[in-house]
């Protein structure tokens, strides 16, 4: 077992220990991670060349990597895909600071494109108010200074976000200005009337040269200009002339203001430190393309977990051993940089030179001093981060793979990294120097020269953004022309202070305002009725907290209106490696920050015992053929006799699975059946052993666990009292084809998973007397004539799949049959609004036809969105039920079942809940949000040229790093924005749960996510901003109301407004 | 009568489908129009059905009547008395094409079927099925060919295509460096394939396979040529398989062109592209035949190519290239099955591995829940698979077969070390010559080009 203690030490009530060293092993100024990423950015580099890297000791890099592998993806296998925010490691920083900081770290875009939030405020997806607020409250003191002669700053930077200006390079910028329309019609946005105007004046001031005698040379020397250009004979001039005057003579002061002025404002880049960016900058060759080739092979090699039907030998040793052995081999063919590579290993072999001292070797060599050197190493890291956070996964999280490695990994791959770079660098600086000894520094300082320069804006860009904002904002030309040089300097300084990310960074908030304020509109009307005591439930289910459940429980409630729902985290509190009846190995089903404690198996029943027997027998018979079959195929001789003698017959399921997808997986599942496991089984949840342990008597739960774990779910979702005859707890799983990110769409509460094994867990747990008896112990009584029933939600198809139906006692069975009627009834419609995001449906449908299409999509081979997850969340309620029931949330809130009426003074369960939910949530939203933010930073880019790469990730196409984050077909109808938390609670009692819990507090203070409440007793709504909570304000009054929710939605594909349904409205004023 | 007309009608169908989807699909991208994503799939999959159906009507005919061998001429398009050259269009269906046409169809029908899901809302679409129309017509074209110039342009239309398929996502740098790779391999062979061409046409006047093979029906031909021409036209040809094929020593751009979508990877390098280079071994079968230096050198290629690349699969830790160095093999032991005379094997072979090949890339994506079911079945983690050879070689060896399999036969890095390299330091000194030369004469040592940046700014980045 490695290193695991860093990351998660973890007790059974607390779900959730943010990623952070513990500091103490050695006493340089403290380093906390983002602190340490600040102060490399804001600081100059590479001023003290003088400090040689000698001083680094062991400890230091060491820590210095540790601290640079926590910006890591925090990904892991793709087989349990984990949701976690992807700035996981910037959450102690306000929202916009980690964000631009993780930007730049990762080279990824913070905001959309501006010409994407253009677009929205043109729809009116971003309201003209909210984009006035945000401002507003982002000057503060400030909106009201004025610039100049020119207005406040308030509206100047009001006048640049509402009119886009338009911003090219320089060579773009010389062909606008010569060839297209720019200096010859104003810009479509300019009024009439600021036309007239500019037209007259500058009508008024060429026309009467007299009046300006005393005017500067410079006024003159213009006039003189345009005269020359455009003639004297004013009086025939057409208004296109007019305006072709007034814009030239516009353009020129412009251009002449801003060449007064010298460019203070230089990019903030600093200059490159890696010798492949100093490379990069100074003749445009790539050494990362050279020495990732060789990573990509040696590291997919190395780590593979069982793809490779011939896996490396010796890959028990260690990674820079089995690196050794490898290459240490003088070989005769050779990329000619890799050439000194065998020399250089023997030698090192031979002086015992540890992967340490050979990273402080190369740091030496490229002349990086020690204030540099943790940004050179997370430079580095970061560079290839699939792989190494893959290292630094399975190095802290042996528990994860089959086959993990030793601790350490991640800095023998970083000696690795670095010795490839350098010598890929060596071979191509030698161009660049043709002979003569290298030396990194001049190099870097010529590198930095270089970009700087690259990256300021020229005159004419300059000049273009003040000659488009001139119009918008009618500054005459006149005017401009007698400002002085101090007077451009402010105006040139405050354009582009402004910058464009400030302006995305203003969209982007004024585009979650808009949700937000509809929202907490929408749920202050829904709230305005009373609560009323409702007659005890014909039956109650209890669902995932996920979005995507959200539509089916509001389905169910309207089909069955004396039904009951919950939400709660998909795992039930129930965390355990469970191993199911076919299964070859544990699987872990709880969320990924817990390491379960606990085992269960599934066992089939005593009768069926024989049957089971003999169909493994015919499974392994027919896997072991299957096999033969895999790995033949790509053989030689058996290759040749396979393809020659049967390979046409591969045709016909090859146009069958095509053509007819639904046919042809009939006809498989048809064929499944007769070797799937018996249905009649049982999970084994009672340990006889004292201790936990995965076989025999340690598998299971003694009953004091067992009332634990039901005690706890009870109380969290408040269901304690008013049981109803039947309870579903409702897991869920996705079951669709050819889809790598699978385990994306599976339950993320149980690490990529199905959940159904834990929601049966928790109801044959809930059906065991003793249990009961201990429950009513401490209050919960559970009357005798309650059942409790587990089941599966697939949300790919919507079926679902009940355990456990032979124990349903008789006097039940008519219950059961109503209410799974009614879940049937709930599944049909549930597709029918999934439907109406798929673009290649047909708009009006039925629900059986969606029900049908949907069960297509989960068998097609060729679908790449067989669903949509959990995109287009925005919300999460935190809540009672009844203060949503009947809403229209769009597929777009985790709903978390919580009574604060139940909870003590210290809000302990409220505390509990939040203690999951509030990481896990904003960490499936930032990730949605992110990757569709920037789907190849953030994302993993499209599906269709993925690649499984040792049975971990995926690369791009024949090689790239392992891309981690989701791919565009899970994320690409989603709308960026942080998640909306409303809680039913007061603001005493939130703040009591911040103090207790460092994560949520950082999530919540720092606005990861945006944080409302709404008063359990009076059902004010609250909201969170720079630590107040300050009174929602509506904007509205009323909701539209339907009948049917499928009036609503049927034939729309985009988001849609909130809406209430008039049954339940009425049904809750008495 | 009414027979030969109505087969000349459905070969029109044959050839006349693909030509009319491409050019429109072709002409209506050239003006601009967007289409919309059902219009395209659905003119592909009438296109390849009314192709297959007939397809399938010259080969129920062909079996009806007993006739094996239907040419189909329109005519010299070129044709210079003087010179004794013509360009002649004409297009041969007999038992090697039909079967060939038929899987083309196919294969490429099914995959269109499942690429217009496959690619749904991807900005590409439309110039995915652009070059796909335009494979398509490649593959038909050089398949049906009756003489060395039809099958030439055809070739061509395929490699032009397979190329930028390869590089299908220009946004990034790997796609567009592989796809420039294996542009410039089949450059290589296309200009072998093309002196073959012309030598031909030089002995003979004209590039019809009747000289080449014969006039008798495919397999059962014998080559008019001389044993010396033989000799001469042979190697060129077995260069232009070899690249077109992947054979040794070019093997390195298979696994390199996975960078397209997962359909256009099944469809080019699992089965129709990576087999016409056996394809025409397989058409110009007779030349082969005649000389025994000849045959033995192809047998040699394909089992030395099948060897190393089934060794090669079994070490590739990714799907799409193991697969791609699995199809390589079985591509080896059909050129070997060519080269020993086994025409009718080979070219079931060759069918039955594109079906199973296309059927395997397609799944590529399942890979992970194809591994966890097969673990489940088992009841416990898939132990190494010891090969027969693994288990009775020494341990040292072993490694290094294992790095040789690893490294890819070192395949790529000597093109690059001995070919490339050279040859593009020898045009690097030609520029600095120049340079110097025109610096001479301009009398300044400064040119245009040298103040292009090297990295050019994004205005996203722009703060």
């Amino acid at each position: 077992m490695a290193s695991c203690s860093r990351r998660e030490v973890l007790t059974q009530n607390t779900y959730v220990v943010r990623a952070f060293p513990s500091s103490g092993v050695r006493n340089r100024p403290s380093r906390f991670p983002y602190g340490a990423i600040e102060m490399a950015y804001s600081q100059p580099m590479l001023q003290s060349e003088m400090e040689t890297t000698e001083t680094l000791t062991d400890d230091w890099l060491r820590q210095d990597i540790e601290t640079a592998a926590q910006l890591l993806p925090g990904q892991g296998p793709i087989t349990a895909f984990a949701f976690v925010n992807p700035l996981q490691a910037m959450e102690g920083l306000p929202f916009d600071e980690g964000l631009q900081l993780g930007s730049r770290l990762y080279g990824c875009q913070p905001y959309l494109p501006e010409g994407r939030y253009r677009e929205m405020l043109e729809k009116g997806r971003i309201r003209c108010e909210d984009l006035i607020e945000v401002l507003l409250e982002t000057l503060g003191d400030r909106a009201d200074q004025l610039i100049g002669r020119l207005g406040t700053r308030f509206h100047f930077q009001l006048a640049m976000l509402e009119h886009p200006l338009r911003l090219g390079s320089s060579a773009e910028l010389k062909w606008v200005v010569a060839e297209s329309d720019a200096l010859v019609k104003f810009r479509p946005e300019v009024s009439e009337k600021t036309r007239q105007s500019m037209l007259r004046r500058t009508e008024a001031w060429l026309t009467l040269p007299e009046a300006n005698a005393d005017a500067p040379g410079a006024e003159n020397a213009l006039r003189k200009v345009l005269l020359q250009r455009f003639g004297h004979d004013f009086a025939d001039w057409s208004e296109g002339r007019w305006t072709r005057v007034c814009l030239n003579l516009l353009w020129n002061v412009c251009r002449q203001g801003v060449h007064q002025s010298p460019n203070s404002h230089h990019a903030s880049t600093t200059g490159p430190i890696r010798p492949r960016d100093v490379i990069w900058n100074l003749q445009g060759e790539d050494t990362d393309q050279l020495v990732h080739e060789v990573l990509i092979r040696f590291c997919a090699a190395y780590l593979d977990q069982g793809q490779a039907d011939w896996s490396m030998p010796n890959s028990d040793r260690r990674f820079w051993q089995a690196f050794c052995d490898y290459y240490s081999q003088p070989a005769r063919i050779r990329q000619r940089w890799l050439k000194p590579l065998p020399a250089i290993l023997q030698q090192l072999r031979a002086s015992e030179t540890e992967p340490l001292q050979l990273i402080r070797n190369i740091l030496h060599g490229f002349g990086i001093s020690q204030a540099d050197a943790p940004n050179f190493l997370r430079q580095s890291l970061l560079a290839f981060r699939g792989w190494a956070g893959m290292i630094w996964h399975m190095e802290s999280r042996p528990d994860r793979v089959p086959f993990p490695v030793e601790s350490g990994t991640l800095i023998e791959f970083l000696a690795l990294r670095l010795l490839l770079d350098q010598l890929a660098a060596q071979h191509c600086a030698k161009k660049l120097k043709h002979g003569s000894a290298i030396v990194w520094s001049d190099l870097r300082q010529q590198a930095g020269r270089k970009g700087r320069t690259q990256h300021a804006l020229q005159l004419d860009q300059r000049a273009f953004l003040i000659f488009q904002l001139a119009q918008v904002r009618n500054w005459h030309p006149v005017e401009l022309l007698q400002q002085s040089p101090q007077e451009w300097q402010v105006l040139l300084q405050e354009i582009e202070g402004f910058s464009n990310l400030e302006r995305r960074r203003i969209y982007h908030h004024a585009f979650e305002r808009a949700y937000q304020s509809k929202a907490l509109d929408a749920i202050a009307i829904h709230t305005r009725q009373p609560l009323t005591e409702r007659p005890v439930p014909k039956f109650q289910a209890a669902f995932c907290i996920d979005a995507r459940e959200e539509s089916f429980r509001r389905h169910l409630e309207a089909v069955e209106p004396a039904a009951e729902t919950f939400g709660t985290a998909g795992f039930f509190a129930v965390a355990m490696q469970f191993r199911g009846v076919a299964d070859a190995y544990y699987a872990t089903l709880c969320p990924i920050v817990v390491k379960p404690k606990h085992w269960v198996s599934e066992d089939v029943a005593l009768t069926e015992e024989e049957v089971h027997r003999r169909r493994a027998l015919v499974r392994r018979t027919l896997g072991a053929a299957s096999r033969q079959f895999q790995v033949g195929s790509r053989s030689f001789a058996s290759g040749a006799l396979l393809s020659a003698g049967m390979g046409v017959l591969a045709s016909v399921p090859l146009v069958m699975s095509v053509m007819f997808p639904r046919w042809s997986s009939r006809v498989q599942a048809s064929a499944r059946q007769w070797l799937a496991p018996p249905r009649l089984t049982r999970l084994r949840l009672e340990r006889t052993a004292e201790t936990p342990g995965p076989n025999n008597g340690g598998i299971g739960y003694n009953i004091d666990e067992m009332t634990d774990i039901c005690r706890r779910s009870l109380q969290d979702i408040g269901l304690t009292h008013r049981f109803a005859r039947m309870v579903f707890m409702c897991g869920h799983g996705s079951e669709c084809l050819n889809n790598p990110h699978k385990s994306a769409y599976d339950c993320g509460a149980c690490s990529g998973n199905p959940g159904g094994p834990n929601a049966r867990a928790l109801a044959a747990m809930l059906n065991d007397i003793r249990v009961r008896t201990n429950l009513s112990k401490i209050g919960i009584e559970i009357p005798l004539t309650t059942v409790f029933i587990g089941a599966q939600h697939n949300t790919c198809n919507d079926t679902f799949e009940y355990f456990d139906l032979d124990l349903v006692p008789t006097s039940h069975l008519d219950d059961f049959r109503a209410a799974r009627a009614a879940l049937e009834k709930a599944c049909e419609l549930n597709a029918l609004e999934r439907c109406r995001r798929f673009a290649s449906v047909p708009r009006q449908l039925t629900p059986a036809q969606a029900y049908r299409i949907v069960a297509q999509r989960a068998e097609d081979l060729a679908e790449t969105r067989p669903e949509y997850g959990n995109c287009t969340n925005a919300m999460c309620v935190v809540g009672r039920r009844d203060r949503t029931r009947g809403l229209f949330l769009d597929r777009r809130s985790f709903l978390m079942s919580y009574d604060p009426t139940q909870d003590d003074s210290e809000a302990t369960v409220l505390g509990r809940i939040l203690g999951a939910v509030v990481p896990v949530c904003s960490g499936i939203n930032l990730q949605y949000t992110l990757s569709n933010i920037d789907p190849v930073g953030w994302g993993c880019g499209t599906k269709l040229p993925h690649n499984v790469s040792a049975l971990l990730g995926v690369m791009d196409g024949a090689a790239s790093d392992l891309r981690s984050g989701l791919p565009w077909q899970g994320c690409d109808i989603h709308e960026p924005m942080r998640l909306l938390f409303v809680m039913e609670t007061t603001p005493d009692a939130i703040r009591k749960v911040m103090s207790r819990n460092e994560g949520v507090r950082n999530i919540l203070e720092n606005g990861w996510v945006q944080l409302s409440l709404l008063d359990p007793v009076t059902s004010k709504i609250t909201v969170y901003r720079q630590g107040e909570f300050h009174p929602h304000v509506s904007r509205t009054s009323q909701l539209p109301r339907v009948t049917d929710w499928a009036d609503w939605f049927v034939g729309k594909e985009d988001n849609l407004g909130f809406v209430e349904r008039c049954e339940e409205v009425s049904t809750q004023t008495p | 009568m009414s027979i030969s007309i109505g087969l000349s009608l459905l070969s029109l169908l044959v050839l006349g489908a693909p030509t009319a989807l491409f050019a429109s699909l072709g002409i209506v991208t050239l003006l601009g129009i967007p289409l919309q994503e059902r219009t395209i799939s659905r003119a592909t999959l009438i296109t390849t059905l009314t192709g297959l159906v007939a397809a399938l009507g010259i080969l129920a005919v062909m079996l009806t009547t007993g006739s094996r061998f239907v040419p189909i001429d329109l005519g010299n398009w070129v044709d210079v008395e003087s010179l004794h050259f013509h360009f002649h269009v004409k297009f041969v269906f007999d038992r090697l094409s039909v079967p060939f046409v038929i899987l083309t169809f196919l294969l490429c029908g099914t995959i269109s079927a499942f690429t217009s899901r496959y690619l749904h809302r991807e900005p590409g679409f439309t110039r995915f099925f652009l070059l796909y129309s335009m494979f398509l017509l490649g593959m038909v074209v050089s398949t049906a060919a009756g003489t060395i110039e039809i099958l030439f342009s055809g070739w061509e239309l395929v490699g032009l295509s397979s190329a930028m398929l390869v590089a299908y996502f220009l946004e990034r740098a790997n796609p567009a460096i592989n796809g420039l790779r294996v542009w410039t391999v089949y450059r290589v062979s296309d200009a072998a394939f093309l002196v073959a061409a012309i030598a031909l046409h030089h002995w003979a006047g004209e590039g019809d396979f009747a000289r080449m093979v014969g006039e008798g029906t495919w397999p059962s031909g014998h080559s008019l040529l001389t044993p010396q021409q033989a000799l001469w036209v042979g190697p060129l040809l077995i260069i232009a398989a070899a690249g077109k094929s992947a054979l040794i020593p070019f093997s390195g751009w298979l696994p390199r062109a996975m960078e397209g979508p997962t359909p256009s990877s099944a469809v080019f390098y699992g089965s129709l592209s990576v087999h016409l280079g056996a394809f025409l071994l397989l058409r110009i079968s007779p030349v082969l035949e005649m000389s025994v230096f000849l045959s033995g050198s192809v047998v040699i290629l394909g089992l030395a190519t099948a060897a190393f690349a089934s060794m090669a699969s079994r070490v590739q830790t990714d799907i799409k290239s193991s697969l791609a160095f699995a199809s390589l093999s079985q591509v080896g032991v059909i050129i070997a099955e060519i080269g020993f005379g086994l025409r009718y094997i080979a070219l079931v072979h060759m069918l039955g591995h594109a079906c199973l090949r296309t059927l395997q890339l397609l799944r590529a994506p399942s890979f992970l829940r194809d591994h966890m079911e097969m673990e489940n079945a088992l009841g416990a983690r898939l132990t190494q698979y010891q090969g027969f050879w693994e288990m009775v070689l020494p341990q040292t060896l072993r490694d290094r077969l294992y790095r040789f399999a690893l490294e890819r036969g070192y395949l790529d890095v000597a093109l690059d070390e001995y070919i490339v390299s050279p040859l593009v330091g020898l045009l690097q000194q030609c520029d600095r010559w120049e340079r110097r030369w025109t610096e001479f004469l301009d009398g300044d040592a400064d040119l245009e080009s040298d103040h292009v940046p090297v990295v050019t700014d994004s205005l996203e980045e722009w703060q």
